[in-house]
């Protein structure tokens, strides 16, 4: 998992996203790795990087990174090596004042330090002020000077808030370790090409013991492995050095050679709170970046889809194939009569029983010498026979919401041959006294157009 | 064999819902459903397939036309029972290329390639003889069948059907496709098992795949919903600026863009929810309806669908009060918690007085020394109850609609609808995410699980009950 892997993934959720069917199939594929997201992501990554556009992004971006990068470590370490060197240029009149020095290689690692532990506490912040005053931050600043191709590519690129601030983070702390490298070779080659009187001096009330505590407690870390290393209370009290006193102190000639003796103490507090602890920040910083890499892998815009139709079954329940519907065409029926006479030739009912019969004749106050009962539970036959006894006008009562089945279709066929006229009324339940609903009606019309008879009327 | 999933023939009389039943058990809302009778002249299959495997298949089939026919050839073969079968196959066979026997085919030949047959009737209209061909015709199959009473009316005969159809089924269940919620489909299947001892296993595991097909789409809506909370609340538009000063139409240029993103930010989520349910076919009414056509910024909308000023002065104040207690954990207590208490009084009346405020216009200066206007993140506090309103009450009602449906969806929510999910508890709870989303930090996954968990347990119990 690194940078370059996040960035083709970012291109890749963007431009190639893959079927569902494909990422399912990548998903079974690699099965064993199915609780571990990120690294199901890496190898998904992999696979599809090849189909990305070249240049990659990944590339353009860790090329102008490590550039950026090697420039600017490049300029820290030799501002740590100028500065270093420029506060310890010794010109044999006055001593090399220690406290300078320590403000650079303790004071100034501390304070950044602890802005850096607030930064990443707020990393997640998109615009975090910490971040912002941090030198890598103004790296982006470089990337005007980029060709203008180079600058567009980059400029489309969204890191997430997060991994950017890590990354800023990162970088500064390598920024930093390589300006306290220049300031511990200053130190180190000032030591060996110079004889430096090192002295301490301060405006403060400050007394050579309460300094030695001072120093004792910076020096918790080596006093008990390396002693010669604390400088002690009698290097103090003669190196104290007043700006107001004799242009050199006589007792700071005589005990010359002890001076030098500083540079130990200056040296393991570069490598300690410089070095050090900054490597440990550094190492923080490597880690934290590798948590926020992780989280912005998952949280990246269209992983969480991506990795559903890996993880998830393809439940699909559709059809095979669409399917073609018959679509009705009018509804309105041209042979259409408003009211019933008072007596027909005869009287059918489809599917309805003798009882069901005479009760609808008498409702509608209809008179028939002869009332039959057809479909339903008859037999062909005796359908047949049935229109064989018909003649003249027929009143034929059809449940409404039934709809005409070709069963139907076929007997009013036959019948129609054998008589004048037929009636067809369709009837409601009796819970609707018998009225039919005009959906039902227009259902019945649309059939009747198609039978296309002029024997044929709809009691409407 | 190849095909030894289980498969289910619907079949029945024309115009009695079939394809209903089909539409809600294969949740597709593209089935074509039509009140017109016979309008299903091919007969349709519906595979229920995970990953390629078909664990039981549906036939969509056209309705019976020429019953007593059929049943009139069968009858003139005097067979015993267990050849029955047999001379239903011969009159597939005999009658294939027979245009007058089409329907019968269709629906014949799924049964007797090994379907188990769901006989469907209108339990709202009378029993009728004419049915007693068909029944017959079916217990010639001699496949396994049941009887589903689909209720298309609102009248009820139920008991005479039940009483009929008695005679011809082991099984009769009322299933209502229309308002069938997910436990009753899920019934349905339990009794579809038990047609064949064979069929169990893959029906039972079926089931449990829809359990967690239903759970997928659950989890889908609330992530999506989360993220509809998440960009709306966090968006910032931005708009380049030529001078120094924005000019008015500048401004209000940004503003209508702003709310434009936020509207298709909505429009968006809720399109992937319709299809998240298998409703990509759903039709709204854009204009009459209260819903659609409430302008997610109106004041009307406001006062329906988020808190009311007293409900905001709290909201305000919590948040307030949060900030202050910062301050005061900052400065180790000292402040004797006057933060938390003026962070209170400022975030309640900020929250007043800001009610249909949404966000500042502000001008900023960028990297290469531009200009430009931005607008967000949302700071108006009543927005992300809006439109997490909406988006659940869209949810809720799209997740409980029957496949079946093909009317226009009215999706008129009420003042009440607020009442059936939202207490002081759950207000606070989101408050405290809101207010994330709003800072414009990234927001940690975990987060968003937290208030994705949050959101799924509320639609949950709303799609409940």
């Amino acid at each position: 998992m690194n940078l370059k892997t996040y960035l083709n993934l970012y291109e890749l959720v963007k431009i190639h996203k893959g079927t569902q069917e494909e990422n399912r199939a990548f998903g079974l594929e690699y099965a064993k790795i199915k609780s571990e997201p990120v690294k199901q992501l890496e190898v998904w990554t992999k696979k599809h990087t090849p189909t990305l556009r070249k240049p990659l992004l990944s590339d353009t971006f860790s090329t102008y990174l490590y550039g950026m990068t090697l420039t600017l470590v490049i300029i820290a370490f030799l501002l740590g090596f100028f500065s270093g060197v420029g506060l310890l240029s010794y010109s044999g009149h006055e001593p090399v004042n220690v406290i300078y020095f320590m403000a650079m290689v303790v004071l100034f690692p501390l304070v950044t330090m602890t802005l850096t532990l607030f930064s990443m506490l707020r990393a997640n912040a998109s615009q975090s002020l910490l971040v912002h005053i941090s030198p890598a931050f103004w790296m982006e600043k470089i990337l005007r000077f980029l060709p203008k191709n180079v600058q567009s590519s980059l400029q489309e690129l969204k890191i997430n808030p997060l991994l950017s601030n890590w990354l800023i983070i990162k970088r500064s702390q390598l920024l930093a370790l390589m300006f306290s490298f220049g300031l511990l070779i200053a130190l180190l080659g000032m030591v060996i090409t110079k004889d430096i009187a090192f002295a301490w001096s301060t405006t403060l009330q400050v007394s050579p013991k309460e300094f030695h505590g001072l120093l004792h407690t910076l020096a918790f870390a080596w006093r008990d492995v390396f002693p010669w290393a604390v400088p002690s209370v009698d290097l103090i009290e003669q190196s104290q050095y007043f700006r107001l006193g004799e242009k050199l102190d006589t007792q700071m000639i005589q005990n010359a050679s002890k001076l030098g003796e500083w540079w130990k103490f200056l040296a393991f507090a570069t490598l300690f709170y410089a070095i050090l602890l900054r490597f440990g920040m550094w190492f923080l910083s490597i880690f934290g970046f590798k948590k926020a890499l992780k989280r912005s892998f998952l949280s990246l815009e269209g992983v969480s889809t991506l990795l559903r139709e890996m993880n998830e079954p393809i439940i699909t329940t559709s059809a095979t194939a669409e399917k073609k519907n018959v679509v009705p065409q009018g509804s309105h029926y041209r042979l259409e009569v408003e009211d019933l006479d008072s007596s027909y030739d005869r009287t059918l009912g489809w599917a309805m029983s003798d009882e069901e019969l005479r009760v609808l004749n008498d409702s509608m106050q209809v008179i028939a010498p002869m009332a039959f009962d057809v479909g339903g539970t008859n037999s062909l036959e005796e359908d047949n026979e049935i229109i064989s006894k018909c003649k003249g006008e027929v009143l034929f009562y059809v449940k409404s919401w039934e709809p005409p089945t070709m069963d139907f279709v076929d007997f009013l066929e036959e019948l129609m041959r054998v008589v004048d006229k037929v009636i067809l009324a369709p009837v409601g339940t009796v819970e609707d006294t018998y009225l039919p609903k005009s959906k039902e009606l227009e259902m019945w019309g649309r059939k009747l157009q198609k039978i296309n008879s002029n024997k044929v009327w709809l009691k409407k | 064999m190849t095909n030894q999933h289980p498969k289910f023939a619907v079949v029945g009389h024309p115009n009695k819902g079939k394809s209903s039943i089909v539409s809600t058990l294969a949740f597709d809302d593209a089935v074509q459903i039509s009140d017109t009778p016979g309008s299903t002249i091919k007969k349709q299959n519906f595979p229920l397939k995970v990953d390629g495997k078909v664990l039981y298949e549906l036939f969509d089939t056209p309705g019976f036309q020429r019953a007593r026919r059929v049943l009139a050839w069968l009858e003139k073969h005097d067979v015993s029972a267990d050849k029955k079968h047999k001379v239903v196959q011969t009159f597939i066979n005999e009658h294939k290329e027979d245009e007058r026997f089409q329907d019968e085919i269709e629906l014949l030949e799924p049964i007797m390639s090994g379907a188990g047959i769901i006989y469907v009737v209108d339990g709202s209209k009378p029993y009728g003889e004419e049915y007693e061909a068909e029944m017959e015709i079916l217990r010639w199959t001699g496949q396994p069948s049941m009887a589903l009473i689909n209720l298309i009316d609102d009248t009820n005969y139920v008991d005479e059907w039940k009483r009929a159809l008695g005679h011809y089924f082991k099984m009769v269940r009322v299933f209502n496709p229309m308002e069938a919620n997910f436990t009753q489909h899920l019934n349905l299947l339990e009794s579809m098992a038990q047609l064949n001892e064979e069929w169990t296993g893959p029906v039972k595991a079926s089931i449990t795949l829809f359990k967690q097909y239903y759970e997928q789409m659950l989890e889908q809506s609330t992530r999506t919903i989360t993220h509809l909370i998440y960009h709306s609340l966090s968006h910032v538009e931005r708009q380049s600026l030529d001078h120094e000063e924005a000019t008015a139409d500048e401004k209000e240029t940004i503003q209508s863009n702003y709310k434009e993103a936020l509207r298709r930010y909505e429009q968006e989520s809720q399109k992937k929810i319709e299809k998240i349910w298998n409703h990509d076919h759903l039709q709204k009414v854009q204009e009459s309806l209260l819903f659609e056509g409430m302008d997610l910024f109106s004041k009307e909308s406001a006062s329906i669908f988020g808190l009311t000023r007293k409900e905001l002065l709290i909201t305000g104040a919590t948040g307030g009060a949060v900030t202050g207690a910062g301050i005061d954990l900052l400065l180790g207590g000292s402040t004797l918690l006057l933060g938390s208490a003026i962070g209170a009084l400022v975030g309640g009346s900020g929250a007043f007085f800001g009610f249909n405020e949404l966000s500042d216009v502000k001008v900023l200066g960028q990297n290469l020394g531009k200009k430009y206007l931005e607008m967000g993140p949302m700071k108006n506090l009543n927005f992300p109850y809006i439109l997490l309103n909406r988006a659940l009450y869209h949810a809720s009602e799209v997740a409980s609609r029957s496949h079946a449906l093909r009317s226009v969806a009215k999706f008129e929510m009420g003042q009440s609808f607020t009442e059936r999910w939202m207490d002081e508890s759950i207000r606070k709870t989101l408050e405290k995410f809101h207010s994330k989303f709003r800072s414009g930090d990234e927001v940690k996954t975990e987060d968003l699980k937290e208030y994705e968990n949050i959101i799924k347990s509320i639609l949950k119990r709303l799609i409940d009950s």
